[in-house]
């Protein structure tokens, strides 16, 4: 159990604390105050696993859209049934902090063409599998609309260019590693919160992702897979973004400070620790 | 200006006269088991029956608290969610056919429009749950009765933190947003433009919040934080039999109705 109380000693309970807040905060801000149609109420939840483990990522995640739930003056809303996502995605983030996903690789060369490509690789892998999804494609299921297709290939180019960018521009072969982790967690996401949605708000969040929901609606999807295809679509792009803004968070921080985390050392490279 | 009438707010709950009135009275771990029960019914019994219930137990606890009026925001804080389900299922209900009537392209229809209002219901049911017990009890409240009960110092430490925490980072980012806007963030205009305003907003805020991480170690360390010795509870909350029997009821009684329920022999229930 040497491990289970390693993850919830005090320096993690207060990162825990502030992560909640972030995950709430900056997620009410980006869904009501920017209205953009992504979350980003998850960066906590990721430091937190990353830093501490699967089981405080979990914690993190969970209490996050319980508290916000229940939290005075911006609480209500859908976010509490999403509590089982938020706690998977604690989880899977803890698995990549073991994995050390997320420790800086400086490289050149070749080797930092060979990470470039890598990303763009599975970036694209991933996007020709949520292209052919059933939700989109299946004649059983629902219609075809059309641009969801074209919206998913720009997403993908746009996102292969970025990471790309990311990795020869900052001399860092982790970048390929780091969307590899957002955009699976993503997917995981949008697997879990499919039925939550469907079942518990009849397909919608009263976000801006609705409108996805009822272009697909509008192409003939049922409830179920009108809101596993808006997951697919918005959740890697999130998570994604959400996975590369805690490596840039982890990379700015001392690494002191990163080595004093159960996880930490797995994330400081040789030659800053 | 809190509910006591001339009190300002700032001044601590604990000079405040003990509350009033049946609900309100209830111990913090009562109202918390009401309020879970309230949201898994609302949620897991189908059709009309279980939201419509939830809804009127709500609603009637609600005004016997006193807090009827107070409801009121956090009714309308559903409208986005209430009009993009009742938006998108009565309009484009999959495999509807039943159609209340036809305007050019929009064609509601019947079915879509009972799964629309039978969801609305469990919505407003849920959000309302959530508010009354809000609005009756204190955070600080709940934990120290669940800390008493058992529950461990770190998850108490944990759950008072972060609600207290939450004002706190939301003044930081009023703060920081107002800081960018001076110097010329759109956190208003088109979506790339609001997209780009979310780094200058982030940035500092979770640098910031992160600093405190250590400060906070320290500061919990100092104060024995983490030493062995069981952690003495100075407030209590008034219980009793009825009550004790009361959160038996909801935490056997609301699986068996949700079982019951899934299992289809409510079935008879509109």
């Amino acid at each position: 159990m040497d491990w289970l109380s390693r993850q919830f000693s005090t320096r993690v309970l207060s990162l825990m604390v502030v992560a909640i807040a972030i995950n709430i905060v900056i997620g009410y801000t980006v869904q009501t105050v920017l209205k953009l149609p992504i979350y980003l109420d998850s960066i906590g939840t990721i430091l937190v696993g990353v830093l501490a483990g699967p089981i405080a990522g979990l914690v993190t995640g969970a209490a996050s859209n319980l508290i916000w739930q229940y939290a005075p003056g911006i609480g209500g809303g859908t976010i509490g049934p999403f509590a089982i996502t938020a706690a998977v995605i604690g989880v899977l983030a803890g698995i990549w902090g073991y994995l050390g996903v997320y420790r800086s690789r400086p490289a050149t060369g070749a080797r930092l063409w060979a990470a470039a490509i890598i990303g763009v690789v599975v970036i694209l892998f991933l996007a020709s599998r949520i292209y052919n999804n059933p939700a989109y494609t299946d004649p059983n299921v629902g219609g075809y609309p059309a641009w969801v297709f074209t919206a998913i290939v720009v997403i993908a180019i746009v996102a292969s260019v970025s990471v790309a960018g990311f990795i020869l521009v900052r001399r860092d072969a982790a970048g390929a590693w780091v969307a590899v982790a957002g955009a699976l967690t993503g997917i995981v996401a949008a697997i879990v919160s499919a039925p939550i949605a469907a079942y518990v708000f009849g397909g919608v969040t009263g976000s801006g992702t609705d409108v996805i929901v009822a272009a697909l609606r509008q192409g003939g999807q049922d409830v179920y897979n009108a809101s596993l295809g808006q997951g697919l679509f918005s959740d890697p792009i999130d998570k994604t973004i959400t996975s590369f803004v805690v490596f840039i968070v982890l990379t700015s921080l001392s690494p002191r400070v990163v080595a004093r985390f159960p996880l930490g050392e797995r994330i400081v490279t040789d030659s800053e620790g | 200006m809190s509910e006591t009438g001339g009190v300002p707010e700032i001044v601590p709950e604990f000079v405040l006269p003990p509350p009033t009135g049946a609900y309100r009275r209830l111990n913090p771990t009562t109202k918390l088991l009401i309020a879970l029960a309230e949201a898994l019914i609302a949620f897991g019994v189908r059709g009309w029956s279980g939201p419509v219930v939830v809804l009127a137990i709500v609603l009637a606890s609600g005004a016997r608290a006193g807090v009827g009026a107070r409801l009121v925001p956090f009714l309308l804080a559903t409208i986005p969610l209430v009009a993009s389900i009742l938006l998108v299922n009565t309009f484009l209900y999959p495999g509807a056919t039943d159609r209340i009537f036809v305007l050019g392209p929009l064609a509601p229809t019947w079915t879509g429009l009972v799964f629309a209002g039978q969801a609305t219901l469990r919505v407003i049911a849920f959000a309302m749950s959530a508010a009354v017990l809000g609005l009756t009890t204190g955070p600080d409240e709940l934990v120290a009765d669940l800390e008493r009960r058992g529950m461990g110092r770190r998850t108490a430490f944990v759950l008072s933190a972060t609600v207290r925490s939450v004002p706190r980072v939301l003044e930081r980012v009023r703060e920081i947003t107002e800081a960018q806007r001076a110097r010329g963030l759109d956190t208003e205009g088109r979506i790339w433009r609001r997209v780009r305003g979310l780094v200058p907003l982030a940035g500092p805020l979770l640098f910031g919040a992160l600093t405190d991480v250590e400060e906070q170690t320290m500061a919990l360390e100092a104060r024995g934080f983490s030493a062995p010795a069981r952690r003495a509870v100075i407030r209590t909350f008034p219980d009793s039999t009825p009550q004790r029997a009361l959160r038996l009821l909801l935490a056997a009684g609301t699986p068996l109705v949700l079982l019951v329920s899934v299992i289809g022999m409510l079935g008879f229930l509109p």
